[in-house]
């Protein structure tokens, strides 16, 4: 069995793209990291650091940046089919 | 052959689907997502029924109503095209790097419209870099810092309510001498004591490093001013998302395709609804009843031809 990528997601409470990510990633039985940077400056620091920019969300799988809910590329990146 | 290929799935989107279901229409959605800008509304307490909700809560409440009828939603798909072949129309578009094309004998066209920029030099260098067209999306991330939020009608007055409740202050940036917003958003607004109201300000140039520094502004008696900030939200109003419709479909100076009381274009079969249409005021409850309405319009078409 292929071990699932790591994946990582930053993001904010209020953030829409950043739910719809989360959902996706839950209906597909994806195990996700949520990192909230509103509440952890730190984390925010190091997203911004990452992804050199501040929109959320920023997904980061096995080390590869995803900036926003951008579908196409994380099916490319997991490998999923449709 | 479908009937009817409904092309959004927001607000009007959804309702039209939600008509076109109930009266057994052999049809489709196709969209980018079930959300739409609806879902990026922060605090929404003026549809009808619900007192008090928020867009993504309502967004979802759209699409579990579609669910109930099974609706044939297509999402991820980009329309690109859209075109009259004799009595048909064939959609066009890319799902998730595919091509896809159908075949439908009417169209409703229901895809709002996405948020208008200023178009003033560093715009584009700092989008996401302090730039932003989302509070809801990019909002928190400015806590404690100085923030401006551009624009004047409820989206802006909303931007910089949430904003006063995370950053350490905020400008709200009109080039109007009035707001066009509610009377209670502004009224909140006023009452927030880390907020600044700068009333005929015109945007020009937004300054920085890797980040937003600086917003440069021309206030109402034509002197340019600076303002140190870190953070710029736009809302400033909405460009209607109608490239796709064919060529021959009427549309007025904005882009928005212009329909009548029916929700009927110049184009025989075709339907527009919604924020994409030329349609006055640009609300989620008039978007629904102009949903329900281009569904009704077109079932009347399919019965007649």
């Amino acid at each position: 069995m292929t071990q699932q990528k790591k994946i990582k997601i930053y993001s904010t409470p209020s953030c829409v793209y950043c739910k719809m990510a989360k959902e996706f990633f839950n209906q597909n039985n994806i195990q996700f990291e949520n990192v909230d940077v509103s509440a952890n400056h730190e984390a925010a620091e190091e997203m911004i650091k990452k992804s050199g920019q501040m929109g959320v969300p920023v997904i980061e799988i096995d080390g590869q940046m995803v900036i926003g809910f951008d579908k196409e590329r994380i099916v490319e990146l997991l490998d999923l089919k449709k | 052959m479908l009937d009817l290929i409904i092309v959004g799935s927001s607000a009007s989107g959804a309702s039209a689907g939600i008509w076109a279901a109930r009266r057994n229409l052999n049809f489709k959605i196709i969209a980018l997502d079930t959300e739409g800008e609806v879902a990026l509304s922060g605090e929404v307490s003026n549809y009808p029924g619900i007192i008090e909700t928020n867009g993504f809560d309502l967004a979802k409440k759209f699409k579990e109503h579609l669910d109930y009828y099974k609706a044939n939603i297509q999402i991820d798909s980009e329309v690109k095209e859209i075109k009259k072949e004799g009595d048909i129309f064939i959609v066009s578009g890319v799902q998730l790097g595919k091509n896809f094309e159908e075949k439908s004998k009417t169209v409703i066209l229901a895809t709002g419209s996405k948020p208008k920029h200023l178009n003033v030099p560093g715009e584009k260098e700092f989008y996401h870099k302090g730039v932003s067209y989302c509070t809801v999306c990019d909002g928190p991330l400015f806590k404690d810092k100085v923030v401006a939020t551009i624009g004047g009608g409820n989206s802006a007055l909303e931007s910089a309510l949430m904003l006063s409740a995370l950053a350490k202050k905020v400008y709200l940036i009109n080039k109007n001498p009035k707001f066009k917003g509610e009377e209670m958003l502004i009224e909140k607004i006023k009452k927030m004591p880390n907020v600044e109201i700068i009333n005929g300000a015109l945007a020009q140039e937004i300054k920085g490093g890797n980040f937003v520094e600086k917003l440069i502004y021309k206030d109402k008696s034509g002197e340019l001013n600076e303002l140190s900030i870190d953070g710029i939200f736009v809302h400033i109003g909405m460009l209607p998302n109608g490239q796709m419709a064919p060529q021959n479909v009427k549309k007025n100076d904005l882009g928005e395709i212009e329909i009548n009381t029916k929700c009927e274009t110049s184009l025989s079969g075709f339907f527009a609804a919604g924020d994409v249409a030329n349609v006055p005021y640009k609300q989620i409850a008039i978007a629904t009843g102009q949903g329900a309405c281009a569904a009704l319009s077109a079932i009347s078409y399919l019965n007649s031809h």
